[in-house]
Order: structure tokens, then C-alpha cells, then sequence
């Protein structure tokens, strides 16, 4: 789907835990970011919305809001209403929980 | 005038050119091996006419409507650009690569040696290299290797070795040496799982599995049973290694059902019931064969599996694997069209 | 009993694993007088043929093949001590290995089997055997046959090493030689100067039959 560059890791992480089928676990995503199925696979309206949200990108410009990595999947996590065990597993090194 | 001959290839790559009653032939005769093998139902006259169009439709490459793409997974991808390319790259990186250039939705970590049974003595140290890589990515990675129950014979390992044994007619041993070797199998698999699930891997792709024939495939089933049981928020990939599971055992069972001889479609029954979240059929292609009959085959054996799965399914279009021809440079042209008679004819979830 | 019915119950007790009806059948083709050889050509060894199809679907499994493979070995053995002295079928001696650099030994293994069910003298080199150890062995077993297994298209450029030693070694033209796995393909047996490319093991004991029917 484009990973990153639209939302193919947002319809992966569906897929991974709620197990769901491809049609659920995209047209779940599309609902959460409130955009249609052509734009969640599109990269040019992804870019923005991603960005906007800071849910990670695939060009990394120097700009002020760094939102690739980890503080992206914080975000991911909330916005998904997922846990993510990357994040679960920072929390505890940090401290966080 | 001479009669239009469609460009399309061999199950090994090299080109050929067919007619279209030549291809109609072999997309008829790919499709009944499928039937006769599988017991499954074949494609519908709409989905036959809709992959003949697919496999002569002009264009290189060619692709689905926007907005019906698909996601995909890997299995030993970061460490390709390292292995088959010769770049020399640090796997945290090759991750990065994957991510923000090459635009996959996932990316599995994977030591060069790929097998559980290696990992686990470098465990600890591959975990620390997958939080690296977690710290620094935003999509959902995977540790991955294959189970490869092989490797716990002898000289490499502790049991005798089946494939030496049956020959002798020495069944009991050989069904008792498989058996031993499962159990060593599930226990390095869940050590390994569990040193990556505490540096937060999103998921754990047993790749391969069923290559050392029914035993093989139970130790992917029991592992993910053993997993999810032990670390329910870790997800499990079950990827198998040919379209049915060889009998070198022939007896081993999962939920009452015998594993030796098991197409696709029932594989899938066998992966949701273990607990895992994403299935990875395989249906081999035939190198001797034509593209027109390998991919009809494939869509006969996978459009049954989706038909039955309840979690998604990631068909492999690897090399040699779902009409993917078997040679090291890929053409893309017979790609495209594998990935997209997969996706409008197959209804998968993803690659 | 009429001789169809005892070469269909020959290739039964094969396809059952049926020892006893195995016996029987020979103890039928006996009283009919009917020819020990075409009962095991056409009623046995044809038995083991549908076998092995049934194995490359996936309907039967390993352990039932070599049940079956013992119950041909029992009366297989008792054909040829009746035949000594007389006309014996030609049988000939193979060797056969997974080439260097590759473990995959399966299917190698099965081929191995299933030809030597057939009659043929198996020397099974093993996995990861150097292309100089076949020649080595084809000389000192008088091979008529040499096998060559490659599962990776990273190894199988061994079976041309193979055609290469051969060659070197003086005795091409006294072998015959067969090559299979999976990336592995007649254009590729043709490419190397392969006498036979197998897809799988019933394809390599019907190649073999025919080589020795000639």
C-alpha cells in the first residue's frame, strides 16, 4: 500500500491485532483520519494528513516537528486505539508506567 | 495473417510467446490440477475471463484500481539488500531503507543464518538490534526465520536424521526422531520470541514453515499456540514453505486433524485456531510450466483459502512461489500481473 | 483368474501395502504360468507408480511409500533368485546426491527410494556432495546413472560442474545423467548437457525404465 508514504502500516497494525481482513481494517483507518478509500492509499493526500497528524513520513525534511520513529507510534497507538508493544515497552525503559 | 501471439513467459522466466487458444489451454489445464489436487472448486467463467485479460493486458507492468491496494509483509526482508544485493548495510538501516524508500507497510529483521535454531544462541543480541530499528521506524516490524526442523538432525543437531532413516525402513525411529525434534523446535522459538517481544516486536514471522515436511508445521502451530498463550499482544505470521504439507511423518495431527497432505484452505483453519493473525500460503510454480498455467493454479488453490480464512491472508510472491517465476531478477511484468490477479481474483489481504 | 486380474491385484497389494496379497499374486501368475517379468513391470511396479503419484498430490505419505517400498522388496527378491540363470531384466546402478552447498535432501531421498524399487542398484551420496565425489563414486560403483539434486538457483550451477568433471573424467558418454529441483528445467538440462531432466521421482524412474528398455 505505500507504508508510510499513505497508510499502509496503519492498515498492517488492524490487520496484525484485530486480525481484521483488508476491506475492515482500511475502511476502519479511513474512519479515524476521516478520508476515503482513494485517499488512504494515496500518497499525495497521506503526506499532508500524516504530517498534520505526525503519525510518521517517508521524506524526512528538517523541519521543527520531527515525527518519524517512536514519538510517531505514541500517536499511531492513541489514534488506532491500539497498543503498540514498541511503545508499551519504551513506557517501561523511560519510566512512563 | 498470421495469428496474434501474446509475450508472456516460463515458470522459469525465460520468455515465450502464445497464442490465445494456446494460453486458454494451459490456463484450463493449470486450473484443473488445482482441482484435482486441492478438492477445491474451480474459478468461476468470470474470473477465468478476468485473468485471461489480466495475463494478456498490454503494458509492462501492470496494476490494480487506486484505492485497492493492498499491504504487504516480508520474510527475510531487511536483510536482502545485505544478502542478495552484496550492500552492506546495518539491518537497523535496512529497515529505515524499506520504510521511507521503499515504501513497505512492514519489514521483518532476520539473521543471515535463518533459522530459529541459530538465533537462539545469538538471541539476545538480535533483540538489540530490532530495538534499534523499533526506536527508529514508525512501521510494524517483525522478527523472522524459519523453523526448519532439518537442522535438529544429526551431524547439525540432537535426533537422527529422518530422511535417513525412512529409506532404511525404519519408520518407528524416524516418526520418533521428528517427534523429539519438535519439541526442541518449540522451545527455541519461544525463547527467541520472548527476547524479542521484550524489546517490543510487533510481530513473529515463522517463515518457511512445513519445509521439513507435517512435523515442520506443527512446530509453527504449537510455537504460536505457546506464544500467544505466553505473550497474547505478540503477532504471529505463519508462512509456509510449499502448497501442501509434506508426510514425512504422516500421523501428527493439530485439533484432530492430520497435517500430512493439507492444501492452503485448510492450512488456514489449522494457523487461526493456533492464534496466529496473518496466514502466508504458498502454491509453488512449476518452472517447466507456462505463466498462463501457473497463475491459473494459483488463483484455484488461493481464491479457496481466502474463501474460508477469518484472519487476513498474505499470499508469498517470492521467487519460484505463486506464479512468481524461479529465477534471481524478478520481471516485473509477471509480477504486476501475479499481485494483481491476487488481489481482484483472490480477495487476499495482502502480499 | 485371468492374467488382467492378476497383474491389477499385483499393483493392489503394492498400492495396500498388502504383503500377503502380494504373495498371492505371484502364487496366481505362477499357476496361470504368465511371466514373472511382466508381472513385475506391469502389475507391481505399476502399483508403485500410481504410489508415487499419489505422493506428489499429497494423498499418501512418506512412511506408506516405504511400507510399500518393503513389500516390493519382498517380492522383487523372490522374482529375481527364479530368474537366475535365465534372461534377467537389465538393471543398471545409479548414484545419485544433493549437490554442494545444498542440504535439501527430501526429495532426493524419495527419488532414491522409488528408483531403487525399480530395480536399480542406488548409491545415495547424501546432501552437499562435491561434484568431484560423483565422479569419484560413478567410477567406482560403474554407475550407468548419475543423479544430481539442486533446490537453490545458487547451487544448481553444480550439475554443470558435474557435466564438466564427467567430461574430464573420461567417461561422459558411459553415463547418463539426470538432474531435478525446484529452479531446475529441461532448458536448463539442455543449457548444460544433461541427458534428462526429472520433475519428480515417478518422472525419474520412467526416464530410467526407458533408457533401460532401448
Amino acid at each position: 500500500m505505500g507504508g508510510v508514504r499513505t497508510a499502509g502500516d496503519l492498515v498492517l497494525r488492524m490487520q496484525l491485532s484485530h486480525k481484521m481482513k483488508i476491506n475492515e481494517a482500511k475502511k476502519y483507518v479511513a474512519e479515524k483520519l476521516n478520508v476515503t478509500l482513494e485517499e488512504l492509499c494515496d500518497v499525495v493526500t497521506m503526506s499532508e494528513v500524516r504530517e498534520e497528524l505526525g503519525l510518521g513520513l517517508g521524506h524526512v525534511e528538517p523541519c521543527a516537528e520531527a515525527n518519524i520513529g517512536m514519538e510517531a507510534k505514541f500517536r499511531i497507538a492513541e489514534l488506532l486505539g491500539i497498543k503498540i508493544n514498541s511503545v508499551e515497552r519504551f513506557k517501561e525503559r523511560a519510566g512512563m508506567k | 495473417m498470421q495469428e496474434k501471439k501474446y509475450f508472456t513467459r516460463m515458470g522459469d522466466g525465460s520468455i515465450v510467446h502464445m497464442t490465445e487458444a494456446e494460453i486458454r489451454e494451459d490456463m484450463k489445464a493449470g486450473m484443473e490440477d488445482a482441482v484435482l489436487r486441492g478438492k477445491v472448486e474451480p474459478l468461476t467463467d468470470e474470473e477465468f475471463e478476468h485473468l485471461y485479460n489480466i495475463i494478456t493486458m498490454p503494458g509492462t507492468i501492470v496494476g490494480v484500481e487506486p484505492g485497492m491496494q493492498i499491504v504487504t509483509t516480508s520474510d527475510s526482508g531487511s536483510d536482502k539488500i545485505n544478502t542478495k544485493c552484496g550492500i552492506p548495510v546495518d539491518r537497523a538501516v535496512n529497515a529505515m531503507i524499506h520504510e521511507r524508500i521503499l515504501g513497505c507497510d512492514s519489514v521483518d529483521i532476520g539473521y543471515s543464518d535463518y533459522n530459529y535454531k541459530t538465533v537462539k544462541g545469538v538471541a539476545k543480541r538480535e533483540a538489540t538490534i530490532l530495538k534499534h530499528a523499533l526506536n527508529r521506524t514508525t512501521m510494524p516490524l517483525f522478527y523472522g526465520a524459519m523453523p526448519n526442523l532439518g537442522f535438529y538432525t544429526k551431524p547439525d543437531g540432537p535426533v537422527d536424521n529422518w530422511a535417513v532413516l525412512l529409506p532404511e525402513g525404519k519408520i518407528k525411529e524416524s516418526l520418533a526422531a521428528q517427534e523429539e525434534a519438535v519439541e526442541h523446535a518449540v522451545r527455541d522459538i519461544v525463547y527467541v520470541a520472548e527476547q524479542m517481544y521484550d524489546v517490543g516486536a510487533d510481530g513473529i514471522n515463522l517463515d518457511t514453515s512445513g519445509a521439513a515436511g507435517d512435523a515442520d508445521f506443527l512446530v509453527s502451530l504449537k510455537a504460536t499456540e505457546a506464544i500467544k498463550e505466553r505473550f497474547p499482544d505478540l503477532n504471529v505470521e505463519i508462512g509456509m514453505a510449499g502448497e501442501f504439507v509434506l508426510g514425512m511423518h504422516g500421523k501428527l495431527k493439530y485439533d484432530d486433524v492430520r497435517l500430512a497432505g493439507l492444501y492452503p484452505h485448510k492450512q488456514v483453519k489449522l494457523a487461526e485456531k493456533a492464534g496466529a493473525s496473518i496466514f502466508g500460503p504458498v502454491v509453488n510454480t512449476n518452472c517447466n510450466m507456462t505463466f498462463p498455467w501457473n497463475i491459473a493454479r494459483v488463483c484455484t488453490f488461493i481464491k479457496a483459502c481466502t474463501a474460508v480464512a477469518e484472519i487476513p491472508v498474505h499470499a508469498n510472491t517470492g521467487m519460484g512461489v505463486c506464479g512468481v517465476p524461479m529465477c534471481e531478477n524478478l520481471p516485473a511484468d509477471i509480477v504486476s500481473r501475479v499481485d494483481k490477479a491476487l488481489v481482484e481474483i483472490c480477495k487476499i489481504d495482502g502480499l | 483368474m485371468s492374467k488382467e486380474l492378476i497383474l491389477k491385484a499385483a499393483a493392489e497389494s503394492i498400492i495396500e501395502s498388502d504383503e500377503d496379497k502380494a504373495l498371492e499374486a505371484l502364487a496366481q501368475a505362477d499357476a496361470e504360468g504368465i511371466d514373472v517379468v511382466e508381472l513385475l513391470s506391469e502389475g507391481y511396479s505399476a502399483g508403485m507408480r500410481e504410489l508415487g503419484d499419489q505422493f506428489g498430490r499429497g494423498e499418501i505419505f512418506l512412511p506408506e511409500l516405504i511400507f510399500s517400498t518393503e513389500v516390493m522388496k519382498v517380492v522383487t527378491e523372490k522374482i529375481e533368485a527364479r530368474m537366475e540363470g535365465s534372461d534377467a531384466p537389465k538393471k543398471g546402478v545409479m548414484v545419485i546426491g544433493t549437490v554442494a552447498g545444498d542440504v535439501h535432501d527430501i526429495g532426493k531421498g524419495i527419488v532414491a527410494s522409488l528408483v531403487k524399487t525399480n530395480g536399480i542398484e542406488v548409491h545415495d551420496l547424501g546432501r552437499e556432495v562435491p561434484a568431484e565425489v560423483f565422479v569419484e563414486k560413478a567410477i567406482e560403483y560403474k554407475a550407468d546413472f548419475v543423479g544430481s539434486s539442486a533446490l537453490l538457483t545458487t547451487t544448481m550451477t553444480e550439475q554443470k560442474k558435474i557435466e564438466e568433471l564427467l567430461v574430464k573424467a573420461g567417461i561422459r558418454d558411459k553415463v547418463k545423467t539426470l538432474v531435478g529441483g525446484a529452479p531446475v528445467t529441461k532448458r536448463w538440462a539442455e543449457k548444460i548437457g544433461a541427458d534428462a531432466y526429472c520433475e519428480d521421482a515417478t518422472d525419474a524412474v520412467n526416464v530410467i525404465l526407458s533408457w533401460l528398455n532401448d
